[in-house]
């Protein structure tokens, strides 16, 4: 029962954080009205994924191992550029809430209308596969023992229960205390999510390296264990991290949190405004496309 | 909904872009999926279970085509099962995430060869690996399409050619040195242009190793000031022994059978380290697309230079053997090329399979029992013509290597 409920915990819980912040950013910024999109991406996500899962299982044609990889390594870093430029398009947003309130924060809104529904898809998406056909095995099962099924199950409600209590804390900040740790807590998620795309295309074969390892602490933080899992769910903690793995991460974060801190997380918000206006922007723009071209 | 929502924006348009990429990519590789077999033959399904630190699989092997590992977690902990290649690093398919209790599938296309399955209970460490064989069904693996792939293919055959050829060389060379130092002349000479196509089919191979070449297939007339000669020449000349007119004036001089055990001993001693040498992982790893390729011209550059001239076999006249054995290594290289050629090079393909036929036509003309006439016995059109069809397959073999490295 454990182990089941720590996979469905594991896979859940990235997904669950990232549209926590998604749906916190709408309240706060009084764009309930986007919240249907968002929603629409989720459910889209989820059923994609059940639908595409069962035919995998059912269905007379099963997936490569290799195509497999490779979409899930391509996902994740499309959905590392787009997190990237919600994180600069969210700094950019506040800014404008403290100069003109409404002019050009419903031209980004407008924009990210649609960024918000595919953000959504892409976070629920990309482990939702691999979820999904773990969940049909489970329901192929459950003629023996629905143990498996429901541990999951329970797994992926804890998940969406820390989601929801990420959310709830996230409301009740200050809207500048807001911006400035849930775009941290982003860029540490989309540093992970790099990285674990990486890794799926190591594995493929698209990329080289699988057997170099950067570190191994497996025998410290088993995969299994739950604090693994939570490590895993969250900042996509792998044990035995590759050399290529660790690479991708640091030449991610570092660059991407110096900027976010010199233009969004800086002590005053008024230098940051008045000294740096190009800077979030050009950031936004670039995100996207070095995301798109792995 | 505020009228800005239908201006185009530029992120929305990045953001259609990164889609676009997603959708092509998936639709791309959603074509090496593997087909349902469409001869009726349904795929064979080999049960596998996994506990905490067993991991049994039904059978130790497979016949190519669909195979499906049915996986059960048997144990208390996650876990995952692998199908690795040969050298037990690379994945050739996988399944994670397997929860205690639960059953799930890896579906894979399985082409012929030595494979190593592993469970992975805890999703820690190596896991728990036995070899497993998927032997030839004789069902065409459909090619995953992927030019990588028969380029990867195509060294791994060609690594493998090389290696036999090799181990094929030092049994060969064990009879010819044993027959050559016991005095048995006869069976020697026999012996000498038969062994030699082993070494003659893999000459740039044989010839990367700087070292090894001279010691071994250095003609007299190439030998340096100062330069000991060693190898097969010097043995070819000892049993072929000239006279004096054809020696350059002077009375050849027999080796003693000192001198015979010693030259032949060393002989055998390179040879056995050539094959050492070509059975190092590092070796396979030196060999790729692009120096199949060039092998394959070198092979007839060796052709054009020696063996149609006559050349290098100056005393015992067989070089036709040579000439053959070149061709073989050549046409074994581009045999293995031959789909990556014709998928970026369709022209370059048939010409090529025409000139190779062509040359092997002027060959067969020259048989003679088992192996070929004397070189000797050529009549000068007869070489002019082997040296015209020579050059005309040289000419398309040079573009061999620009047409599969891209």
């Amino acid at each position: 029962m454990l182990p089941n409920f720590l996979i469905g915990l594991r896979e859940g819980l990235e997904a669950a954080l990232v549209v926590g912040i998604l749906v916190a950013y709408l309240v706060k910024t009084g764009r309930r009205d986007l919240l249907p999109q968002l929603w629409a991406g989720v459910t889209l996500a989820v059923v994609g994924s059940l639908a595409f899962g069962a035919l995998l299982t059912f269905g007379p044609r099963g997936l490569t191992f290799e195509a497999q990889e490779a979409i899930g390594g391509t996902l994740s870093i499309v959905a590392v550029g787009l997190i990237t430029w919600m994180i600069f398009w969210m700094g950019k947003t506040a800014r404008h809430l403290k100069t003109d309130l409404h002019g050009k924060l419903d031209e980004a809104v407008a924009a990210g209308r649609w960024a918000v529904l595919v953000m959504a898809v892409l976070a629920v998406g990309r482990e939702g596969l691999e979820t999904a056909l773990f969940l049909w095995a489970g329901a192929q099962a459950t003629g023996q023992t629905a143990e498996p099924l429901v541990g999951a199950l329970l797994g992926i409600l804890v998940a969406v229960a820390l989601g929801w209590a990420v959310y709830k804390g996230a409301v009740r900040l200050d809207l500048r205390v807001f911006f400035a740790w849930t775009g941290l807590a982003l860029i540490v998620i989309a540093a992970g999510v790099l990285s674990y795309g990486v890794h799926d295309l190591q594995e493929a074969g698209i990329l080289p390296g699988l057997h170099h390892l950067a570190f191994d602490v497996s025998a410290q933080v088993p995969p299994s264990s739950w604090y693994g899992t939570l490590l895993k769910g969250t900042v996509n903690f792998s044990p035995a991290t590759t050399w290529l793995e660790a690479i991708a991460w640091t030449a991610y974060i570092v660059p991407v949190l110096t900027v976010y801190i010199r233009t969004v997380w800086s002590g005053s918000p008024r230098t940051a405004t008045a000294s740096t206006p190009a800077q979030a922007p050009a950031a936004a723009t670039d995100a996207p496309t070095t995301g798109g071209t792995p | 909904m505020s009228p800005t929502t239908l201006r185009p924006a530029r992120p929305l348009a990045l953001t259609a872009a990164a889609l676009a990429t997603v959708l092509a990519l998936a639709a791309c590789t959603d074509n090496s999926a593997p087909e349902s077999s469409a001869d009726g033959s349904g795929p064979s399904t080999l049960t596998v279970t996994s506990t905490a630190d067993e991991c049994t699989v039904s059978a130790p092997e497979a016949p190519s085509g669909n195979v499906v590992f049915s996986v059960t977690n048997a144990g208390d902990d996650v876990t995952e099962f692998y199908l690795l290649a040969e050298d037990g690093l690379r994945i050739v398919s996988e399944v994670e995430n397997i929860g205690p209790g639960l059953t799930r599938d890896l579906v894979l296309t399985a082409k012929p060869g030595s494979y190593v399955t592993a469970c992975k209970p805890g999703m820690v460490g190596d896991g728990i690996r036995s070899d497993f064989t998927v032997t030839d069904s004789g069902t065409d693996v459909a090619p995953t399409g992927a030019l990588a792939d028969q380029i990867t293919a195509a060294t791994t055959n060609y690594v493998a050619y090389v290696k036999d050829q090799t181990e094929q060389l030092l049994t060969g060379t064990q009879d010819f040195v044993d027959a050559y130092t016991s005095g048995d002349d006869d069976t020697a000479r026999a012996l000498y242009a038969s062994t030699r196509v082993h070494w003659e089919r893999i000459e740039p191979v044989a010839e990367s190793f700087g070292d090894l070449d001279p010691r071994m297939d250095l003609r007299e007339a190439d030998l340096e000031e100062g330069q000991e000669w060693t190898g097969w020449h010097l043995l070819e000349k000892d049993l072929w022994q000239p006279t004096a007119e054809a020696n350059g004036g002077t009375e050849y001089v027999a080796l003693t059978p000192e001198q015979r055990t010693q030259y032949a001993d060393q002989l055998l001693a390179d040879t056995t380290e050539l094959n050492d040498r070509v059975h190092t992982a590092d070796f396979a790893e030196g060999i790729d697309a692009a120096s199949i390729g060039n092998g394959a011209k070198g092979l007839l550059d060796e052709v054009a230079t020696g063996k149609v001239t006559g050349e290098e076999e100056i005393w015992s006249h067989t070089d036709l053997w040579d000439f053959q054995a070149n061709v073989d290594g050549a046409k074994v290289a581009y045999d293995g090329l031959r789909d990556v050629v014709l998928a970026q090079d369709a022209d370059l393909a048939e010409d090529l399979d025409t000139q190779f036929a062509e040359i092997q036509t002027l060959l067969d003309a020259q048989r003679s029992g088992d192996g070929f006439v004397l070189y000797t016995d050529l009549t000068p059109a007869q070489v002019k013509e082997l040296a015209d069809s020579v050059n005309a397959l040289g000419e398309p073999l040079s573009r061999l290597t620009a047409a599969v490295v891209l």
